[in-house]
């Protein structure tokens, strides 16, 4: 196959950036397929041609499979990087694109249906005896027939989109009361985040960990995995902190899930990256997922084992050799990913929208941020509240907690609330300090909106005293206050 | 570690020591989700996805309202307080401002 010489991205946000980043270190051109609302973002900036494909509403946009595929062929894109979210996991998708002559960079369609259908999925694993969580998977998607099947299973119980990820349309069901109302939020979430209604039940599995394994398979068929990443800190089963390697694992249960997703990989065929997530509960651990693509976590994983999966992707979809020879892969030290939210910590992390002001990331060794949006970008309530994430890396797990913790208190976000306050508490809390978090961890501890920071008196009526007379606010200070630059500008 | 303000739209920004101050005006979400006199505001920006209940309808308190969409999750809107649904000034499909008053609920006298 030949070289890549433009590739077009079918997603938004900091994803989209890091893409454009390993595209533009290959000497690949990018077209940015973006919706209307998006040409105010840091990827439209940097992308060598952008085409726009549609309103701002996903469905018009970035989940028109059309759209894309007509944007992609008029901006002369020999492949297409879906990023994750939206088309990512949609086989529809990468068949259009296989069709229409483009490269989808990430597993065939058919890899697609096979894995990342969870429902078949499920079945592939347990003609494999490989170990399940007990559940329902039928197509009798009456309500009828869920409900009936919660009683079955048990509660609790969750109910997942057939189609998902990343927590859309999943809902933990605790009472048979309000299953109803539950299954119907969920399909219509699933509906509108995938394009697609259908939805599975699970025990829910209380007090497990996390774990997931990355793997990667080139194209001559090679499977490896490249170790795990825990991300038991999730909040309405949406991933908040994770890290690699996981503090939870003995040796010898890496070496047995890392088998587990080789294998699960191998038995769809699989190409590109790819990953395979557990849940470790009281010492077992049972398959819960595949995601076809490259996750939002992928960082952690590249920290620790110095690859970059963007570019592995690319060479895996030009039909390049991806691994060296003798290559070893050993992880080495550290690495933690804090993903900030756009919301309001001190209201239980409701939306909040807004005009970026002052952006401040600091830099340092061992620290990375992966960004989508600078000051003066707005922040709109079509997409989600993801805005960037905040990668550390250091040579213990200590340390790298410590690290992640000044890096946070020191990035500067203005315009919009964003969870930094919330993520500090976290990794202050000795649970999370011990590594023996469960995915109830938020659940249990920080499920009270956080006590907002008051200005003391005194700043106060300076602030007040300072905003009647109307200084010039806009600056930034290295005096020890910024009372006391209140004061000094004058 | 740098200390840095900014004035929004009114609302000055404050990063101190690690942490930032916002000293808020008045259309503030906290006073839109705290309001407890029957309004029903928007606590953000977002889409109206089902309206629950229709005018004349009675509440309890915790009834669900409506549901609103924003950044792809669903929030809903419950009921502050005992009583009839006097005005319901949005419908489904409606994209909303932070704050705007959504439903009116007569709040019943005890």
């Amino acid at each position: 196959m030949k070289k890549f010489s433009r590739i077009a991205i079918a997603n938004r946000g900091e994803v989209a950036v890091r893409i454009i980043r390993a595209c533009e270190e290959f000497g690949i051109e990018t077209v940015l397929l973006h919706s209307e609302a998006d040409v105010g973002t840091r990827a439209y900036r940097m992308a060598t041609k952008k085409i726009c494909i549609g309103p701002s509403s996903t469905s018009e946009s970035y989940l028109n499979i059309e759209s894309n595929i007509k944007g992609a062929l008029a901006g002369g894109a020999e492949a297409i990087h879906p990023g994750f979210g939206f088309l990512s996991e949609n086989a529809d998708f990468a068949e259009a694109c296989e069709k229409a002559g483009l490269v989808f960079i990430g597993p065939s369609s058919d890899s697609i249906r096979l894995l990342g259908d969870k429902i078949s999925f499920k079945n592939l694993a347990k003609q494999a005896n490989l170990p399940l969580i007990p559940g329902y998977e039928g197509d009798d998607q009456s309500l009828e027939r869920l409900l009936s099947e919660v009683e079955k299973i048990g509660l609790p119980a969750i109910v997942k989109a057939a189609a998902g990820g990343g927590g859309r349309g999943m809902k933990l069901i605790k009472t048979i009361a309000e299953a109803a109302e539950l299954i119907e939020s969920s399909k219509r979430e699933a509906l509108s985040a995938f394009g697609s209604d259908k939805v599975f039940l699970e025990k829910y599995l209380g007090h497990a960990k996390h774990i997931e394994f990355q793997v990667f398979a080139d194209s001559n068929g090679v499977v490896k995995h490249l170790f795990d990443r825990e991300c038991s800190v999730q909040r309405r089963h949406q991933k908040i902190i994770e890290e690699a390697p996981s503090p939870s694992l003995t040796d010898e249960l890496r070496r047995q899930m890392g088998e587990v997703a080789c294998r699960v990989m191998a038995l769809g065929k699989y190409r590109s990256a790819g990953t395979v997530e557990f849940l470790l509960h009281e010492g077992k651990f049972y398959l819960l997922e595949v995601n076809t693509r490259l996750q939002v976590e992928h960082p952690v994983t590249e920290e620790v084992l110095g690859v970059d999966l963007v570019k592995m992707q690319i060479l895996a979809a030009q039909g390049e050799p991806v691994f060296q020879e003798n290559q070893a892969l050993a992880p080495r030290g550290h690495s933690i990913e804090c993903r900030i939210y756009a919301e309001n910590p001190f209201l239980g992390g409701v939306p909040s929208t807004g005009v970026l002001g002052k952006v401040i990331w600091p830099d340092g060794p061992g620290r990375r941020f992966e960004y989508g949006f600078e000051e003066g970008d707005e922040i709109t309530s079509f997409y989600d509240p993801m805005i960037s994430k905040v990668i550390v890396w250091d040579e213990t797990r200590d340390r790298a907690i410590q690290k992640m913790k000044r890096v946070l208190k020191d990035s500067i976000i203005f315009g919009v609330y964003t969870n930094i306050p919330y993520l500090i508490e976290i990794l202050s809390h000795p649970e999370f300090v011990q590594g023996t978090m469960t995915t109830q961890f938020i659940e249990k501890y920080f499920s009270a909106p956080l006590e907002k920071p008051e200005l003391n008196a005194e700043e106060k009526m300076f602030v007040e005293a300072a905003m009647k007379i109307g200084l010039p606010f806009d600056g930034i200070s290295s005096a020890k206050s910024p009372w006391q630059s209140f004061w000094k500008d004058k | 570690m740098s200390n840095t303000f900014q004035l929004i739209k009114g609302q000055l920004w404050i990063h101190f020591e690690g942490r930032t101050f916002i000293y808020e005006g008045e259309n503030s979400q906290s006073a839109a989700i705290q309001s407890q006199s029957g309004e029903i505001l928007s606590p953000m920006a977002g889409k109206v996805i089902k309206v629950s209940k229709s005018i004349g309808q009675t509440v309890k308190k915790g009834d669900l309202i409506l549901v609103i969409e924003a950044m792809k999750m669903e929030y809903s809107l419950k009921a502050n307080s005992v009583g009839i649904v006097e005005q319901i000034i949005c419908q489904q499909g409606d994209q909303v401002e932070l704050g705007k008053l959504l439903v009116k609920i007569k709040v019943e006298k005890k």
